[in-house]
This record gives C-alpha cells, structure tokens and sequence, in this order.
C-alpha cells in the first residue's frame, strides 16, 4: 500500500516528532549553564523540619545500633523524626539510589557515603558543606579526628562528616600460625610473612580443605583499597595527588611481588568472595580485611572455637609506616532538599557522630571512634582487639587520590588486578593499560570540574 | 463516476443538492465509522496513554540523554551530539563488549534451545513421574534471578562450594569459576542455560504434543526411523516453535542482566552489553550520557536481530 505525503501528512509527522523530542528533552539535565545558584540561608530564622530521611548500607550490619540511635536522637529531640531507610546492601548500592534519587523530588535528607563517593557528590554539588551547618547546630567539628575529618575537605570546605570509618587489619588465625612454630602476631612486613608463609602451608596442608596460608580479598571487593598497602610498601602506589603513578617502576615491582605470591611461590589465593569467610572456613591462615568486621568475624570465631588475631597491616621493603590507608564511610547531608531539612539533618548527623555514640557505634561495629574525645573504657573491655585499630589510627595515610577521586578507578584497579593475579599476566603491561585508563578518566571526567 | 453523474443531473432535487461532494485525496467516516473509532479510542487511549508515558517517553529521553555529556546526579550536561557513540566505537571496549554479548547470546539461546528441545523429547514420552518431571523443569524459570544467581554462586565458590566439594572429593581442586574471566562467562552461560531450559523445554513439548498424527503415522508407514522422522518430520513441523524461540530467546539473552550482576559484579569477563551500560551509569563511572549511548547500541542492536530473523528465518518455517 503506497501513500501519498501531503502538506496535512507532512504536518503531522513534523509536529510529532518536534513534540517528541521536546518531551524527551523535559525533565532532564539543564545544558544551557543556567544552574541556580546556591543561596545564602540566614540559618537563625530557619526552624528544623519536623521529619527527615536517612538512607544507610548499614555498614558492620549496624542496623540494630542505628534504630537505637535514632530513637535516642528523636527522644531527645522530641519535634524531629528519623525514618531509616536501607538503601541497599553496600555504599555502592546507597549511591546509585542517591544520584537517580537527584532525578525526582524525594531525595533522601542524611546519606552514608564512602570514601569513593563523597567528592562525586561534592563535584556534582548534590550535596552541601557541612561547616557552617555544623556551627549553627553547636557542633564543635574540632573534635573530629583531624585525619578522618580532614580525609572529606575539599575547596577548604568539609563535605561530609566521617561515621563508620576504617582501615583494613590483618587477620590471622593463631592456631595455624602455632602449628607452624611462628610468633603469635601480625608479620612486620610482607618480607617477613613471605618467610613465614611455606611454614604455614606446610604446617596446616594436611588441614581438611585447606588452601593456602595468605588470601587476597576479593577483587570485587575494593582491591585498590586493599592493595594500597602493598604498594605504599614497596614505595608506589596509584597516584601522587593528580599524578597517576599506577606504571612506576616501584608499583610495577609491588605488583610484581603480589603475582609471585600466587603464581611463583604458591603461598597465597586470591578469594572469590570473602577473604574473612575463607579463613573462618579454615581455608586460609590469614588475610586483610577491614575494622568493620572485626566485632562480627570474632564473634563468628568465637562460636567456631577458632582462635583468631589481628595486627597492624605490614610495612614493606621501603616503606615500613605509614602504609595503612583510612576508608569507610562518612555521612553527607543532601543539597536538594529544604533548609528546614538540611537543619534537621545537621542535628542529626551531629548527634549520632558525637563522642559518645561514636563510641557506642564502635562497639557495636568495629569501625573507629570518630571523634577524638570518644571514651573507649566500657568498648575496650569487652572488644580489646579495638584498641589496636586505634593504634593504628595514628599510622594511616590517606588514600592515592586516583583512587577515591577517579569515577570508576576503583573497578579499573580490580580489573588490572584480576589480570595480574588471576590470569598471570604481563605486570608492566596490565599497569601500563590502568594508568591509560585512570589518566583519561581524570582528563574526561574530573580535571574539566575541579575548583581551585 | 456513475453515481457522480447522477447526482450533478439531479441538482433541482434538495435533498440530492444535500449531498456533498466527495473530495479527491479526503477520506469521509459513516457515522457507524466515527463511533467505533470512540469506543476504540476509549478503551485503547488509556493503556496508549501510558505505553507513550512508561515505555516511549523514557526511550525517547534515552535517545537525547545519549547527546549529553552528563554526570548522573548532576544538574547540568553538555550537549556533544554524536561524541558519546564515537568514543564507544573508537575505544578498546566496544569490541571486547560486542564479542562478550555474542558470545553469551548465542551460547546461551543455542544452549537453552538444544537441550530445550531434547527435555521435551523426554518429557513427551510416557514415563512415570512425567507431571512432576515437567513441573521440575520449568521451576526455575519462574524463579528470581537474583536468588538463582547467589545459590549458584555458593555453589560454584572454590572454597566452600559445593562443587569444589564434589571435586575434592575425587582429588581435584576448583577451577576459579568467579576469578577467572573466562571461566565467569562459562559459569553465567551454564546458569543462565539452566535457567531458561524450561521455557524452551515447555514450548516445545506443546509443539510436539500439537503435531499432526496422521503425518507422524504416514512417516512410520514408508519406514522412517524414530531419528529420521524427528530430522525430517519433527523438525520441520517445529520450526514455528523453533522461530518464535529463537526470537523470544534471543531478545531475553541481549537483556540478561540479574544473573550476570550477582555472580559477578565488576563484569570481568562477563561485561555484556547491557552490564556495561549499568557500569557506565550506575556501577562506576557515572557517565548517564556514555551509558545512554551504549542503551540505545543496543536497542539498535535488537531492532536488526529481530528485523533480520523475520526477514530471514520465517523463509525456512514450515506452517503446519
């Protein structure tokens, strides 16, 4: 059937698809650089709304500690109303709903955000500074710990506040460590422990289902984080500030080391899923993992009647300290929502980081107080493991920029890291692609939107 | 023309001077015609209304979205025109992406329809347990692929899998099903088989039980074996089925995401491209104008599959 193209047909089919990209074009990102700008809120006149919204992964499985939180929070804030909300199961989870959140109107008030997400939202400006906010509401933020606080500044302005803060431990398990005649703590370098390692694996082989004595964490689960330490050990590392320096002849040897580890002297696997797991198994003698687990994964060894140990992360040969880089989550505060809100929400924030919930969110987690003036007594005694993470808080180092800063780095480290320690190939070669990639993901994505 | 003629001689009558003329090219609708065109449009407009709403709209956002340069989240985008799909095609990710979703579809829509076929060979048969068995079958694909994805997951974990078990067991170690590239899309292609196995298997058992008897008897009459009646008889007489698999099939494997997500959640190895999209927008990168990109590459991409198995395929289908 043919058809004629009138004036009328013509017409209708022009109109139409006009119409259409118009619709498709309304409620979308503004393109002509007309974004509001932010106003000045005169705080004074602003009262605090009288329900707010916090959207957490619950890290730790801190569910029951938050609820117990908030309800104290609304106790003694009798006008104000948390709703917890579960934005999934981890900080990536949390951020996916946060940013198609921006889409609509019902953006949650309170966030937890990790140490990769934070300075996303702070470039996108989908989340507020935090200082003034903090005044207003009597925080003295001074009480922070300066090296967490000061881990979410950026245009000399704090973007977040940190909350359930970590840094990665190295677990053990002391009978196996026993079993093959060795000191009953952490190695003080990775040097050492490749000493160690053929003793453990000797020693524990005949162990049902045993495997190896050292277990990389999973790749999918922060590998760059993890690997920092390795690296800062052997003086690389992903980046100096914008300098991506994930190629140099120092990460390349590190990295070099870590496939050994696995390919040449066997000693260690690299886990599918979860390190902790494949040493609660017995399957491993030891593996790093971060201070969040370490409530839940001696409560599991405990029931297990495995004897487990943690110790401070290893030095390396050029670098013994600092090597242990900070992470964790730290909580923003929506910029999309109103100042009566944004009031509320900065109570909050304050009051469930404060120097005693810190503590009391210590205890429950893992995680390390955040604030400088938390009393630790009743927490030590019941959980002494956390004062070693608290030692260890006067030895961290802030992580490579590459890798908190970069959209996406952390997916392109785990993948070079897959390649190096999975599929045996060329170190220099798989770095070289990461640095490739990293370098154009701060051309594209970062440097064009970064403010002095 | 007659009736044109007879209406111009006749212009003296009112009621003929009454009648309009029918202009060339404008169509006229009996008032019959214009109330089924209400009912229609009052039962249909809603449900076109929101089709236009839910499924158009977003496609057509999608399409602009595409032209943008812009941060999920953020307020502002720039608009780049083509860039997005320049940069896709010019990168090292399109072919690795293209070659992993080929690779998974036609792993995945041959393996399922094969086996598929052959389940429904046996299940057509009378054997004892045959409802129980079909039922069996069929359960897993109505079940949720999150939750397939995460016992299979513990199932093929080399630690504390129940596979590394059964391999332990006879004194072999796991292969590393989730760390290794190659063997994660091998692990989501057997799960994602498995998965689907039912619907191809109770597709086709309603095709065979809907055969004609009398061609099947006729066949075994000249003496064809029970394998050259189902080469040359069954196959044949399925091909409807066989056709309609291959597109429902194929269009569900160009959409598999769930399974894929949570058995292996940076994509390494099994980075198809609808996950490589999720990656771009969602999972890492941030890049809402990339991903829309890659979305509509594959939108695209569905358009010819279906547009070519139609073209083509149907020519081979023998209706019964």
């Amino acid at each position: 059937m043919s058809r004629i193209i009138n004036r009328r047909n013509f017409l209708t089919v022009t109109g139409l698809g006009l119409g259409s990209v118009a619709l498709a074009a309304c409620g979308g990102p503004s393109t002509g650089g007309n974004v509001p700008a932010a106003m000045n809120t005169d705080w004074a006149k602003v009262t605090p709304a009288a329900k707010i919204t916090f959207m957490s992964s619950h890290p730790g499985k801190s569910a029951d500690i938050e609820a117990a939180l908030i309800a104290d929070f609304e106790a003694a804030n009798p006008g104000i109303k948390v709703e917890l909300i579960t934005g999934g199961a981890n900080y990536e989870e949390v951020a996916q709903k946060f940013q198609t959140s921006q889409a609509g109107n019902n953006v949650p008030d309170v966030v937890v955000a990790s140490d990769v997400w934070w300075f996303r939202y702070a470039l996108a400006e989908t989340v507020m500074p935090l200082d003034e906010l903090l005044a207003v509401v009597g925080d003295k933020s001074a009480g922070f710990n300066a090296t967490l606080f000061g881990d979410y500044k950026y245009t000399d302005k704090h973007w977040a506040v940190p909350y359930a803060r970590s840094t990665p431990l190295f677990y053990y398990n002391k009978d196996h460590f026993a079993a093959a005649g060795l000191p009953d703590r952490a190695p003080a370098t990775w040097e050492e422990f490749a000493l160690w390692a053929p003793k453990i694996q000797a020693a524990n082989a005949g162990n049902k289902g045993y495997q190896h004595a050292y277990q990389y964490p999973a790749l999918a689960g922060y590998a760059g984080w993890t690997l920092q330490n390795v690296l800062w050990g052997q003086g690389g590392g992903w980046s100096k500030e914008w300098e991506i320096t994930a190629n140099s002849e120092a990460s390349i040897k590190a990295m070099t080391w870590v496939q050994e580890s696995i390919t040449k002297d066997k000693w260690a696997g690299v886990s599918s899923k979860d390190a902790v797991s494949d040493m609660s198994a017995g399957a491993v003698s030891a593996t790093v993992s971060s201070t969040g687990d370490l409530v839940g994964t001696l409560e599991a060894a405990k029931t297990a009647k495995m004897n487990i140990g943690v110790g401070f992360l290893p030095g390396g040969s050029v670098s013994a300290s600092p090597v242990c880089p900070t992470g964790g989550a730290g909580l923003v505060i929506a910029a999309k929502t109103s100042p009566e809100r944004q009031l509320a929400a900065a109570k909050f924030v304050s009051f469930i980081t404060n120097a005693a919930n810190t503590a009391r969110f210590s205890a429950a987690t893992g995680y390390m107080p955040v604030r400088d003036d938390a009393d630790m007594t009743a927490v030590l005694a019941t959980t002494p493991q956390i004062q070693l993470a608290l030692d260890q808080l006067k030895v961290t180092r802030s992580q490579d920029y590459a890798r908190v800063f970069l959209p996406g780095a952390d997916l392109e480290m785990a993948n070079a890291a897959a390649k190096i320690m999975n599929e045996k190939a060329d170190v220099a070669t798989s770095l070289g692609e990461l640095q490739e990639k990293l370098e154009s993901i701060y051309t594209k994505t970062v440097q064009p939107k970064l403010k002095d | 023309m007659a009736v044109l003629e007879a209406v111009a001689a006749d212009t003296a009558n009112p009621v003929a001077a009454d009648v309009r003329l029918p202009v060339p090219g404008r169509k006229t609708f009996s008032p019959r015609a214009r109330q089924e065109a209400l009912v229609f449009l009052t039962l249909a407009l809603p449900n076109l209304l929101l089709i236009a709403l839910f499924t158009y709209r977003p496609l057509l956002s999608n399409i602009y979205y595409s032209t943008l340069d812009w941060t999920l989240g953020s307020v502002d985008a720039t608009v780049v025109g083509w860039g997005n799909y320049v940069e896709f095609f010019h990168s090292g990710d399109a072919g690795s992406v293209l070659g992993t979703t080929a690779v998974f579809t036609v792993a995945t829509v041959g393996g399922a329809m094969v086996l598929g076929l052959l389940v429904a060979v046996a299940l057509n048969q009378q054997i004892p347990g045959r409802t129980l068995a079909r039922s069996a079958v069929f359960a897993p694909y109505v079940l949720s692929g999150v939750g397939v994805g995460m016992v299979w997951l513990f199932i093929f974990d080399p630690v504390y899998g129940v596979l590394s078990w059964v391999l332990r067991g006879v004194g072999l170690a796991s292969p590393q099903w989730i760390n290794d590239p190659a063997l994660a899309l091998v692990m989501v292609i057997l799960v994602f088989v498995w998965k689907n196995l039912g619907y191809c298997a109770i597709v086709y058992l309603a095709g065979l039980q809907s055969l004609p008897h009398d061609v099947m008897e006729a066949a075994t009459l000249d003496g064809a074996g029970p394998l050259r009646r189902f080469y040359f008889v069954v196959l044949p007489l399925l091909s409807p089925t066989t056709f309609f698999l291959l597109i429902t099939s194929t269009l569900s494997s160009l959409q598999a995401f769930d399974i894929i997500k949570i058995m292996t959640p940076t994509g390494n190895g099994t980075g198809t491209l609808i996950f490589e999209a999720y990656l771009q927008a969602f999972g890492a990168y941030n890049r809402a104008g990339y991903s829309a990109a890659i979305s509509v590459v594959l939108f695209v991409l569905l358009l010819i599959m279906t547009g070519l198995q139609l073209r083509f395929v149907e020519r081979k289908v023998h209706y019964a």
